[in-house]
């Protein structure tokens, strides 16, 4: 009994203290961390890949004008697997090592881009042009 | 021992005229088709000749293809590494099958699940209560049924409440939980004592049914039900969505990678060393010895870190898809995962040296929520709780999975069948992981981490899989299905089991041990529950109602 207790004594005194400061310091996350997700609009074709494949379904795809997709990513929705990243075909979504989340509005976990599309004759609904080149000759184009 | 061949041999020449189907779908997993009215004969034939171990049942909802539904009984045989699957079709209009409970007491709970999520009524089942539905889901609506959208709400009805078991003449009633700060995840045990020593108990839990099963069956895909799967559990996520992959990859004769399959068994034992050293420190924090909580835990911490190297999160790793895993173990980090585990092992000798003579810990943990083999073997229990009662069952030696067959390593059992044996297997446990992984690293071959996967998982297919938890056995069973989803997915966490062992292992144990002994078949479960105020003078008790509450 003794005995125990002074190996337990020895553990403690060993260890120290091994809280780290953090907030007070960062602590960044190791490489490879899946953190808030980051997208580039400019590589963005608007192919919903992500929102297909998205577990929690935190990716909105809307078709909301003639030739314009939203495509929303609702952070609060998101777990952070990678998948969105893993399935973009122009790697236009990237997880970062941001994880400090918290917010008081909502809204600033909500990442909202429109892209301009062509519009489909049959079904009307938007697809990307065959080149980049394209858009900027339909009427009305600004992005 | 029997292959599975002899088998359905054995079960055809008895049960001629009963047997519909008999086949080895799978390899190792035999698919027996039955008459619903032959169950009880060919259970106490199996349990008379082949001493099968209960696991789960599943109904299916089959009304749209065959107007039947159709009952799972599933059982492994530990000597042979077989699984054994008992179905029957029941008709749509009248689902009643003879309940097995009265044969196996392990049934009880899987059987209610069925009647309450599917609507298979039960014949002599010997306590039909309510158990997985809340308290104010009407009657007559099954969740699980294929004609019940996966969004619908039905209209709360406060009268189908469950009614728990009266006091024994003479006792008073202590409830413990739904919140209790001891047991950091609520549920409500309605102890029954005489004094300071319990004589009875009742258990209302499934709080926290969420429901996930329908949801996958109705909603997500495939590789969207690994990440639903990792997140049944806090702690070992990845052994759920292991064992959903596997499941569904004998289902469908996915080749996996042998390197996947290593990542796999070195996540799964990272996982079990740090939630080994987790349920160390909630255990002495029970009891009181919070120094040996921080030290645990301090210990815990680098597998954590560790693991967020490895896959990018702490927790809930998101490495499992159908046909392999995500990330690779890269070469460059083997020193450092071999350098982790081995400090976690130094440094878990080191306490299992400083504890083991303690004698305050042997005062309360000695000869303490006794487990006998009986009990045990009836109730089915699994995992460390049963290895503790001396019963060698480890699904990584009985049903292997990942690459366990191809590594050696010893299965941690005791004598004691108290809670001392349950911390001493964990502790070994700990101990073992760290050799697993040591042994994985050196023998991971080269190659893909990611199998070919066909276009479409073709439906119809079936398979079960068992993962063995640091809680215990994880269990799932996947029916696929069209539109790339599966039909049916039937998950039971080791807990399940586990749980249904409490009113025997606290009969006769005084109040203040209650928290240690639940405590020490690591539960896993959680959520929301009414209220119970029992007047101290009267004795009586009275249960406030959720518009009670509210006014209040």
């Amino acid at each position: 009994m003794f005995f125990s207790k002074l190996k337990q004594v020895l553990i403690c005194l060993k260890a120290g203290r091994v809280t780290l400061p953090y907030p007070y310091k960062p602590s960044p996350p190791p490489e490879g961390f899946r953190g808030k997700l980051k997208v580039d609009i400019d590589k963005c074709i608007g192919c919903a890949g992500c929102a297909n494949v998205c577990p929690p379904g935190a990716i909105e795809v809307i078709d909301f004008d003639e030739g314009w997709r939203r495509i929303q990513f609702h952070l609060t929705r998101c777990i952070s697997c990678g998948r969105c990243e893993e399935v973009c075909p122009e790697q236009a979504v990237k997880l970062t090592d941001e994880f400090e989340l918290s917010t008081s509005t909502k809204e600033d976990l909500t990442v909202t881009i429109e892209i301009y599309m062509d519009t489909c004759q049959r079904c009307t609904r938007c697809f990307k042009p065959k080149h980049p080149l394209d858009k900027m000759m339909i009427t009305g184009f600004r992005e | 021992m029997l292959t599975g061949r002899e088998i359905v041999k054995t079960l055809k020449t008895k049960f001629d005229k009963h047997i519909l189907e008999a086949e080895e779908k799978v390899s190792n997993q035999v698919f027996v088709r039955i008459v619903p009215d032959a169950l009880i004969p060919v259970i106490c034939f199996l349990n008379q000749t082949l001493s099968p171990r209960f696991l789960i049942n599943a109904a299916t909802d089959m009304v749209r293809e065959d107007g039947k539904y159709v009952v799972s009984y599933i059982f492994s045989l530990d000597t042979e590494k077989i699984f054994l699957c008992i179905q029957m079709a029941v008709n749509a209009a009248d689902p009643a099958i003879d309940s097995i409970t009265p044969i196996i007491a392990g049934a009880n709970w899987s059987e209610r699940e069925t009647r309450d999520l599917v609507g298979i009524n039960l014949r002599n089942h010997p306590d039909p209560r309510r158990l997985v539905l809340a308290d104010d889901w009407p009657d007559g609506v099954y969740p699980l049924r294929k004609d019940f959208p996966y969004d619908y709400k039905p209209p709360s009805e406060l009268q189908n409440k469950v009614a728990l078991k009266k006091p024994p003449q003479g006792t008073k009633v202590i409830p413990i939980g739904p919140f209790y700060p001891v047991l950091e995840e609520p549920a409500y045990f309605k102890l029954f004592v005489d004094g300071e020593t319990i004589v009875d108990c009742d258990y209302r839990g499934f709080y926290s049914h969420r429901g996930i099963e329908k949801i996958a069956e109705s909603k997500l895909t495939y590789n969207q039900i690994c990440f639903i799967a990792e997140r049944i559990c806090g702690i070992c996520g990845f052994i759920h969505s292991t064992c959903y992959c596997e499941a569904v990859e004998r289902a469908a004769v996915i080749e996996v990678p042998l390197r996947a399959h290593y990542i796999r068994t070195i996540m799964l034992e990272l996982e079990r060393i740090h939630s080994h050293l987790l349920w160390l420190g909630i255990a002495v924090h029970i009891i009181g010895f919070d120094t040996l909580l921080m030290q645990s835990w301090r210990i815990r911490e680098p597998v954590m870190w560790l693991c967020e190297k490895i896959s990018g999160n702490r927790k809930t790793y998101g490495m499992n898809l159908i046909g392999g895993v995500r990330r690779d173990i890269p070469s460059d980090i083997h020193d450092e995962v071999i350098r982790v585990v081995e400090r976690i092992e130094r440094e878990t000798l080191e306490v299992i040296d400083a504890v083991v003579e303690d004698t305050s810990l042997h005062l309360r943990l000695k000869d303490v929520g006794i487990l006998t083999e009986e009990v045990a073997r009836s109730i089915c229990t699994v995992g460390p709780t049963v290895r503790g009662s001396d019963i060698p069952i480890d699904s990584r030696v009985d049903h292997p999975y990942a690459a366990y067959d191809l590594i050696d390593f010893e299965v941690a059992v005791e004598t004691g069948c108290d809670i001392w044996a349950r911390t001493l297997v964990r502790l070994k446990e700990t101990i073992e992981a760290v050799k697993i992984i040591k042994q994985c690293l050196l023998e991971m071959p080269d190659g893909p981490i990611m199998g070919q996967v066909m276009e479409e998982i073709p439906p119809g297919r079936e398979a079960i899989c068992c993962v063995e938890a640091p809680r215990g056995e994880a269990i799932h069973y996947v029916l696929t299905g069209e539109d790339n989803r599966p039909h049916r997915w039937r998950v039971r966490a080791p807990t399940y089991a586990n749980l249904q062992c409490v009113p025997y292992i606290i009969k006769g144990e005084h109040i203040a041990d209650v928290p240690i002994i639940v405590g020490s078949l690591d539960p896993c479960y959680s959520c929301t529950e009414r209220m119970a105020v029992v007047n101290v003078k009267t004795g009586a008790e009275k249960i406030y109602t959720k518009e009670e509450i509210i006014k209040r």
